[in-house]
C-alpha cells in the first residue's frame, strides 16, 4: 500500500515539490511561532516572587547634593526617617538603577571553583529592599546592620544561581569568587526567583549587594511601599518634598504600571507576529486546498476507475488523504532536521524544551492542517460515480 | 496586443472563482504589510515636521571612548561643552541645533499625576528645526543670556494641564517645583523622532549640567550647512576636529561622529565608534522581508501552475500555431502582474483601513502615518517584483509544455 503511494508521489514529483516546500516553510513559520508562545508560557506559568502592588519608585538627580561622603550618609539616614515617618508609606529601601521593571540590566560574573559564571543580574539594595519588595527568603538570612563590618562582602544570591551553581547543596555559608576570583563574596541567604523584567521573561540569575556608603553618590533611587490609602493628594505632597530635598529634578513611578509597558514590549511585537502568521497560514490552507482539490478532479478517470473494479468511497478518499500526509511526513522530517538544531545548538538561550515542546506542536498543527485541508476534497472524490468519470474519457 | 493579454486575463480569473480569491488574498495581504511597513519607515527617514533639512544637516548623538588595549568601551551622548567649545569653531557649520535629552518630571494638576518630559535646548533649534507655533513664540538669546524660567510646551500639555484654556501664554507650569512663564505653544511632535519629541522645551542656561568641563554628557546636535553641497566638507572638518580632541585618561581613542540621519539612527540600532552600520541594518531588513515574502510566493506559484496546467490546451494550440516560448512567457508573466495590481489596489485599501486603525490606537505617541506618493511608489515596486518573484518560475514551466501532451490532455 505505501510503496504504492510512494510510488504515485514519486510520479509527480515535480508538482509535489512544489506542495512540500510550501509545507516546510510553513513548518518553519509555525515553529518560530509555537516556540516564542512557549517559551512566554513556561515563563508566565513560574511564580512572579515578588509584590509590586503599592509599591513605587522615586528617580531623582543627585547632581546637588554633596560631595562629602559623611555628610551624604547623614543626609540619607535622615531622608529614610523622614519618609518613613510619612503615615501613608509602609517601607521605603534605597535601590540601584537596575530595580525590576526599570529599563536598566547591570551584570557581573562570578567563580567558583575555576568555573565563570557570567551575565548575573547584580542589585545593589538598601536594607529594607525585601520588606518593599515583599521577597521570601528560601535559606539563610536577609541583610543585618552588622553585615558591613564583616571580614568578607555578604551577598544574597537568587534561586537559579543557586542551582546553577550548588545544584540541590545548600548555599548559605558558602564563599564564591567575584568576577576576577580576587575576592570572595560570602552567601548569607537565598531568595526566591523574581522575575525583574515582566512576566513573560526568565528570572534570570541574580545577586543582591548590600549598599554601603562608598555607593551613596551614584544613588538616585528610592523605592517606597505605600499604604493603601496614598492617592495623587500624597503623591503631590511627596513630591513637593522629594524636589525641596534634592533641589534638582524628580519623577515619581508607580511600579504596577511600569510591569504594564514592560509586558506591553513583549506582547504588542508578539501579537504582531501572530496576526501576520496567521494570515500566512490561512493563505497557505487556501492554497493547499484549491491545489488539492485540483488535483482530485484531473484525476477522475483514475478514481472513477479504481470504483469500477470494486473500491469502496472510503478507500479512495483514504488513498487521497493518504498521499497529502506523506507528503506532510517528508517536508516535515526535513523540517524537524533544521528545528532540532536549535535545541542541539541552544539558540538565544532559550531552554531546550521550549524548543522540544514547539516542534511537537508544530508538527501537529501541520498534520492537523494538512488533514482538514484534504478531507474535503478527498470526501468529493469518494463521491465519484464509476460510470460518469469513465464515460469523460 | 496587450489589451488582448488584459481580456485573457479577466477572462482566466473569472473562469475559476475560488482560484482567484485565493491568489488575491494572499496578494493583497502580503502587499498590505509591506505597505504598512513602508509607510513606518517613511515615517521615520523622510523630512518630517520638525525637521525638514536633513539634505543640508548632520547629526551628532553620540561620544565613544575606548581603550584598544583592554579592550573598554565607554559610550554616552555629547556634553554642551563639547559643541560649544569645539564644534562650534567649524567653519562650515551656518547654525547648530543643540538640545538635551528628554527628562521625566511630574505635575500634579486637580488630583491628576501628568509625566511632562522636558528638554533644554538652545536659541538656534528653533531656527535650525522648524517647529510650527500655534501661539507665541520661541525663546531668544536674550532670555537665554538671562536664563530666564521661560517654557516652550506642546499642544498635548496644553490640553493636559490647562484644560480648555484659549491661551496660556503668560501663564505659569510647574515641574520640579519649580514656575516656568509660558510663552509658546508648539504642534506635537511624533515619538518617533527621539531626538526632537518633547512636552516642553527650556533654556539651556537654567539646567545644571551645561558647564560641565567634559566631553560627554547628555545633549545632541543638529549641525547645518550652507547648503547641500557643504555638508561632506562639513564632515571632513567635523572628524579633523575629533582627532584633534584631548585623549581622557585611561583610554587611547575618542570616536564622535557627525552623520547624515538614516546612519545616525542604524549607528544607534547596530554600529559603533568605527561603524555606523547601516549595511548590516539593511541586510538584516531585506533577509526579514526576502523570508517573508517566501511563503506567499511559494503559495501564488504552487496555484498559478494548477492554472496553467488546466490551461494546457489552449497553450497548446497557441505553440502548434507557431507562438514561441518567449511569447507566452512574455504574456503569461504579464498576466501575473495584471493579478498582482488588482491584488495591490485591494492591498491599498486594506493597508488605508490598517493605516487607520494604527493611528487610531496610538500605538506611538502622536505618530501618525499616512498614505503618500512616496509609499504609494514603493508599493508599486513592491508589486513589480512580487508579480515577476511569483510569475517567473509558472511561466518558465508554460513555455516547456509539449504540444502533443497539452493538445491531448483534453
Amino acid at each position: 500500500m505505501f510503496k504504492h503511494l510512494f510510488k504515485l508521489i514519486w510520479n509527480k514529483r515535480k508538482q509535489n515539490f512544489l506542495f512540500l516546500s510550501e509545507i516546510l516553510v510553513s513548518f518553519l513559520v509555525i515553529f518560530a511561532v509555537f516556540s516564542f508562545l512557549t517559551y512566554y508560557y513556561q515563563n508566565y506559568s513560574k511564580p512572579l516572587g515578588f509584590d509590586y502592588k503599592r509599591v513605587w519608585c522615586i528617580t531623582y538627580d543627585n547632581g546637588e547634593l554633596t560631595k562629602n561622603k559623611d555628610s551624604l550618609k547623614i543626609f540619607y539616614d535622615n531622608l529614610q526617617k523622614a519618609l518613613k515617618s510619612m503615615p501613608q508609606i509602609e517601607e521605603v529601601a534605597y535601590s540601584g538603577s537596575n530595580y525590576p521593571y526599570s529599563d536598566s540590566f547591570m551584570s557581573t560574573g562570578l567563580t567558583h571553583n575555576g568555573k565563570k559564571f557570567n551575565y548575573i543580574a547584580n542589585y545593589t539594595v538598601g536594607a529594607d529592599y525585601k520588606k518593599v519588595w515583599n521577597v521570601s527568603l528560601l535559606e539563610g538570612r536577609w541583610f543585618l546592620p552588622e553585615d558591613a563590618v564583616s571580614k568578607n562582602t555578604n551577598i544574597v544570591i537568587n534561586e537559579t544561581l543557586k542551582k546553577q551553581i550548588f545544584g540541590t547543596a545548600h548555599a548559605t555559608g558558602k564563599l564564591i569568587g567575584n568576577y576576577d576570583d580576587k575576592e570572595k563574596l560570602k552567601v548569607i541567604g537565598v531568595v526566591q526567583d523574581i522575575k525583574a523584567s515582566g512576566d513573560f521573561l526568565p528570572a534570570g540569575s541574580a545577586i543582591f549587594n548590600p549598599m554601603d556608603t562608598a555607593f551613596h553618590k551614584y544613588t538616585h533611587n528610592i523605592l517606597i511601599k505605600v499604604r493603601e490609602g496614598a492617592d495623587a493628594t500624597f503623591e503631590s505632597q511627596l513630591y513637593k518634598f522629594m524636589a525641596n530635598t534634592v533641589k534638582n529634578a524628580v519623577e515619581i513611578q508607580h511600579l504596577d504600571e511600569m510591569r504594564d509597558s514592560r509586558n506591553k514590549q513583549t506582547i504588542i511585537p508578539m501579537v504582531i507576529f501572530i496576526i501576520i502568521s496567521s494570515f500566512l497560514i490561512i493563505n497557505v490552507a487556501l492554497g493547499l486546498f484549491g491545489v488539492l482539490w485540483y488535483n482530485i478532479n484531473k484525476r477522475k478517470g483514475e478514481i472513477g476507475l479504481r470504483r469500477a473494479i470494486g473500491a469502496s468511497g472510503r478507500s479512495v478518499s483514504y488513498q487521497l488523504v493518504m498521499e497529502a500526509v506523506i507528503l506532510a511526513t517528508i517536508s516535515l522530517l526535513v523540517g524537524c532536521f533544521f528545528a532540532i538544531q536549535f535545541p542541539l545548538l541552544s539558540v538565544f538561550n532559550i531552554p531546550a524544551s521550549a524548543y522540544i515542546i514547539a516542534m511537537l506542536l508544530s508538527v501537529a498543527f501541520i498534520y492537523l492542517l494538512v488533514l482538514f485541508c484534504s478531507f474535503y476534497p478527498g470526501k468529493q472524490a469518494a463521491g465519484i460515480h464509476p460510470a460518469v468519470a469513465l464515460h469523460e474519457e | 496586443m496587450l489589451k488582448n493579454y488584459f481580456k485573457i486575463a479577466l477572462a482566466v480569473l473569472k473562469r475559476r472563482k475560488f482560484f482567484t480569491f485565493i491568489s488575491l488574498f494572499g496578494i493583497s495581504f502580503t502587499l498590505t504589510i509591506l505597505m504598512v511597513a513602508t509607510a513606518f519607515m517613511d515615517k521615520i527617514l523622510s523630512p518630517d515636521y520638525p525637521d525638514y533639512k536633513r539634505t543640508r544637516s548632520l547629526y551628532v548623538s553620540t561620544m565613544e571612548y575606548k581603550n584598544t588595549k583592554e579592550g573598554w568601551i565607554n559610550r554616552s551622548d555629547v556634553s554642551f561643552y563639547f559643541f560649544e567649545h569645539y564644534v562650534s569653531t567649524l567653519k562650515t557649520v551656518q547654525k547648530m541645533a543643540i538640545s538635551s535629552n528628554a527628562k521625566a518630571s511630574n505635575a500634579y494638576v486637580n488630583n491628576k499625576k501628568l509625566v511632562i518630559e522636558y528638554k533644554y535646548t538652545n536659541a538656534d533649534y528653533w531656527n535650525v528645526l522648524e517647529y510650527r507655533f500655534l501661539e507665541g513664540k520661541a525663546f531668544q538669546k536674550r532670555e537665554i543670556d538671562n536664563a530666564e524660567l521661560v517654557a516652550v510646551i506642546s499642544e498635548e500639555t496644553k490640553k493636559a494641564y490647562f484644560g480648555d484654556a484659549k491661551t496660556v501664554i503668560g501663564k505659569y507650569i510647574s515641574a520640579d517645583n519649580i514656575n516656568y512663564r509660558v510663552i509658546g505653544v508648539v504642534e506635537n511632535v511624533s515619538k518617533t523622532l527621539h531626538n526632537f519629541s518633547g512636552d516642553m522645551y527650556l533654556p539651556y542656561t537654567i539646567s545644571k549640567d551645561y558647564k560641565n568641563i567634559d566631553l560627554m554628557g547628555s545633549y545632541n546636535a543638529v549641525l547645518l550647512a550652507k547648503n547641500d553641497a557643504d555638508v561632506p566638507k562639513m564632515k571632513k572638518e567635523f572628524d579633523q576636529m575629533v582627532k584633534k580632541l584631548p585623549l581622557p585618561k585611561d583610554f587611547d581613542k575618542i570616536y564622535c561622529n557627525a552623520d547624515p540621519f538614516f546612519a545616525n539612527i542604524t549607528r544607534r540600532i547596530a554600529g559603533d565608534g568605527t561603524s555606523n552600520g547601516l549595511t548590516k541594518v539593511v541586510s538584516i531588513v531585506s533577509l526579514f522581508i526576502l523570508l517573508f515574502l517566501l511563503l506567499p510566493t511559494i503559495n501564488l506559484v504552487n496555484i498559478n501552475i494548477t492554472r496553467i496546467m488546466e490551461r494546457s490546451s489552449e497553450i497548446g494550440v497557441r505553440k502548434a500555431f507557431g507562438a514561441s516560448s518567449k511569447t507566452l512567457v512574455y504574456q503569461f508573466i504579464v498576466e501575473n502582474l495584471i493579478l498582482t495590481f488588482l491584488g495591490g489596489i485591494i492591498g491599498i485599501i486594506l493597508s488605508l483601513i490598517v493605516i487607520h486603525l494604527i493611528n487610531g490606537a496610538n500605538l506611538i505617541s502622536n505618530m501618525r502615518l499616512s498614505m503618500n506618493f512616496t509609499v504609494l511608489f514603493y508599493s508599486l515596486i513592491a508589486c513589480i517584483f512580487f508579480g515577476l518573484f511569483s510569475g517567473v518560475y509558472p511561466a518558465w514551466r508554460m513555455s516547456k509544455l509539449n504540444v502533443v501532451k497539452a493538445l491531448k490532455a483534453q
